[in-house]
């Protein structure tokens, strides 16, 4: 595993909202030899194609949920395309981020079938329990809290996921231990 | 292969994780190894059964017996009384079908039929051999064996439809691919499942991933395409990971790839995710978002299949839609269309979901009553409750009252009722659930979820969400309902995509069912005073 942190530090001070991707920062080599790869791997899974939501999920596992806009550089760059043409890409899709978001990302799903059996308690357990509104990180940079529309896993709503681990027939007594496991790096 | 006298099935899906399945299965495996009966009883993984609301299920075979809610305590006395002694651990049976046996023993002879559901909760699903053994990739030989366009012929008599929601006849977009003479083509499946309320094709894709490599290879063979590309959801972590390795044993097993089975013909399959937007469930957006760009719907015509991914023929189909293929393709078009409607052949699978006792998957054939799904299957409403409002179809589906209760459910009571399948959705709220909150949740969803390309959808979901606000708020204009409907008018008239043009449905049938709630809120409200500043 190449070292992430080089990255991740220039970028904790940057606005990565208010500059596009393409700014020009300086990239560290780890990072660049790592993108080529990722890149390059990529187009051999997909027979000379690339999926760019591939490579993005991999950068956001890779640099604290979110992409910086210096890597975003690089990508456009090796994938061809405009740094403008990759930011929009970026923007679009609600699992991919250009903010810093926190360590762990919280998605509540508020649809129709967890709003019939209990998520908007849920939500508000957990504004209350972590300090931030929607779209808010917690000071620590533990968690981001976001909403989300349907997780598919209706037949145990309310739900919610946190990073990749989904939790079901939750009530607002459930929500303490889960964070607190989170936090400590466990599943449940 | 191994021969081992009993076999416990335990269903392990995103569902039955978090009620603790794979702990269950856990201390099933230490205790049996405790007991010294690893050589004669087998604990097998396998996809979920569909049934949600019974905690951890584990299945015994040759027994057929089904115990519910087993915790990690109770592993010990399921294992020394019922696999050691032979005695039945009672306290913890629950009834496999739940109340689907009501379903079959009816009269009318609709009972569940597994078609699509087929493998689902009977096989390890990371197993290609058992799928195999249950006639896996025998549709694929027999298939191969025949013209392509004898494929398509058969898909055609069936009458197959497309399960996504629009109903489209399969066999028809396939011989359109078919007849177009382009050397490049593609069979795309819709995995997007990201309609409110389904979670139907998780369960497909966690159970039975192999039905829909098999089917898509078909779809390759009778149209002529070599490359197919599932488009997944990307929080579906589990259904990609199980995907991925079916894709990886099928070509182990020369079921994919170059030359499959002798035949010359050559076809491989790709897996590509979505980043979390509703709107790539509409084809082209799909296509779009394949294509690494924003996922917003294209003009129409041309169809995906003249002019589809890359530019080239491509045939969209949803997950439910390809699993029904093999079995057509073994049994035949009579066989399948023994089951529904004269005009809506087949089954459907429906998801189950909010105020029902027993929430979960069921497939019965089309022409089903909403009484039957949520008293029989369903158990009824929670805590013997009477049933508020129902929705159907998704959030992009009808919201109706119990009067709907006994109108059966098929393609085309869709259009005589007023009432939308969609993809299977049906919510129901019991009579606690207000629901102007959760009619401002679905238009919610809606703004949150317009991709933004045109207007009439963009600013127009942002308008519903704002006047179903301010019903709940008490805050609303008396002519809120007469804009409110000449608003969705609009928005049905003239939104770019499928999108758009079906948030009118919730808020119509809400109206058209539920008038009697909106006009309390009406009554109920006071237009706020503006301020100086926004009066100036």
């Amino acid at each position: 595993m190449l070292p992430t942190k080089t990255i991740r530090e220039e970028t904790m001070e940057l606005n990565s909202e208010a500059r596009p991707a393409g700014t020009s920062e300086r990239l560290a080599d780890t990072d660049r030899v790592f993108l080529q790869a990722l890149v390059e791997a990529n187009r051999v899974e997909h027979h000379g194609r690339i999926s760019y939501m591939d490579i993005l999920f991999e950068l956001e596992h890779r640099y604290g949920n979110s992409l910086p806009s210096p890597i975003l550089a690089e990508v456009a760059r090796l994938v061809d395309t405009s740094p403008a043409q990759l930011n929009g890409f970026v923007t679009f899709y609600t699992m991919l981020s250009t903010a810093p978001r926190g360590r762990h990302v919280i998605r509540v799903c508020t649809s129709g079938p967890c709003h019939v059996s209990g998520a908007p308690a849920v939500l508000s357990a957990l504004k209350q329990l972590l300090g931030v509104e929607l779209g808010g990180t917690t000071a620590d940079g533990e968690f981001t809290l976001e909403d989300s529309s349907c997780l598919g896993i209706c037949g145990v709503s309310p739900a919610i996921m946190i990073d990749e681990d989904a939790y079901g027939n939750l009530t607002p007594e459930d929500l303490p231990r889960i964070l607190e496991a989170k936090r400590n790096g466990g599943r449940q | 292969m191994k021969l081992f006298s009993t076999q416990i099935l335990v269903p392990v899906d995103s569902s039955s994780v978090l009620q603790g399945a794979l702990e269950v299965k856990h201390v099933l495996e230490e205790t049996i190894a405790r007991f010294n009966l690893a050589g004669q009883v087998s604990v097998v993984e396998t996809g979920a059964l569909g049934i949600y609301d019974s905690g951890v299920v584990l299945a015994v075979f040759p027994d057929d017996v089904y115990y519910g809610g087993v915790t990690p305590q109770d592993v010990e006395e399921i294992v020394t009384e019922h696999l050691l002694k032979g005695r039945v651990v009672s306290r913890l049976v629950i009834d496999k079908n739940l109340s689907t046996k009501r379903l079959v023993e009816k009269e009318t002879g609709k009972g569940q039929q597994k078609i699509v559901l087929r493998n689902a909760g009977l096989i390890d699903p990371e197993s290609i051999d058992e799928y195999i053994a249950r006639d896996g990739y025998g549709a694929l030989a027999k298939a191969l064996a025949m013209k392509p366009e004898e494929v398509i012929q058969i898909v055609t008599d069936s009458k197959l439809q497309g399960r996504g929601g629009a109903g489209f006849p399969t066999g028809l977009k396939w011989s359109m691919v078919a007849k177009e003479p382009s050397a490049e083509k593609y069979i795309v499946c819709n995995a997007d499942e990201g309609e409110p309320g389904t979670f139907k094709d998780r369960l497909i894709l966690e159970g039975d991933p192999h039905s829909i490599v098999e089917a898509m290879t078909i779809a390759g063979y009778a149209t002529g395409a070599r490359t197919g590309i599932v488009y997944i959801r990307g929080e579906y972590v589990l259904s990609i990971a199980r995907l991925k390795k079916a894709i990886g044993d099928a070509h182990e097993y020369g079921l994919l790839g170059d030359d499959i089975l002798g035949t010359g013909f050559s076809f491989d399959i790709e897996v590509y995710r979505g980043g979390g937007a509703y709107v790539c469930g509409e084809e082209f957006a799909l296509l779009e978002s394949i294509e690494n760009k924003r996922g917003t719907p294209r003009n129409k015509p041309p169809f995906p299949p003249q002019v589809g991914l890359f530019g080239k023929p491509t045939v969209v189909n949803n997950v439910e839609t390809f699993a029904n293929i093999p079995p057509i393709l073994l049994n035949g078009s009579e066989w399948f269309k023994s089951f529904g409607t004269a005009g809506s052949t087949g089954t459907k699978v429906f998801s189950l979901s909010g105020d029902v006792v027993n929430r979960g998957i069921v497939e019965t054939p089309l022409g089903v009553t909403l009484r039957e799904l949520i008293y029989d299957f369903g158990g009824g409403v929670k805590g013997g409750k009477r049933i508020g409002f129902i929705q159907t179809g998704g959030s992009a589906g009808t919201v109706v009252s119990d009067k709907y209760l006994d109108i059966p459910l098929d393609f085309a009571s869709m259009k005589a009722y007023n009432i939308s399948i969609g993809s299977g959705v049906v919510l129901v709220a019991s009579q606690d659930v207000p629901l102007l909150p959760f009619l401002a949740e679905v238009a919610h969803f809606f703004w949150h979820e317009s991709c933004g390309k045109c207007t009439p959808c963009r600013e127009g979901t942002l308008q519903v969400k704002w006047m179903m606000d301010s019903l709940v708020n008490r805050t609303a204009a008396p002519d809120t309902l007469e804009r409110l409907a000449r608003l969705l008018a609009l928005l049905n008239d003239t939104s770019f995509c499928g999108l758009g043009q079906a948030v009118p449905l919730a808020f119509e049938s809400a109206v058209r069912n539920f008038r009697g709630e909106f006009e309390a809120a009406l009554a109920e409200s006071h237009v706020p005073e503006p301020s100086q500043e926004e009066a100036v």
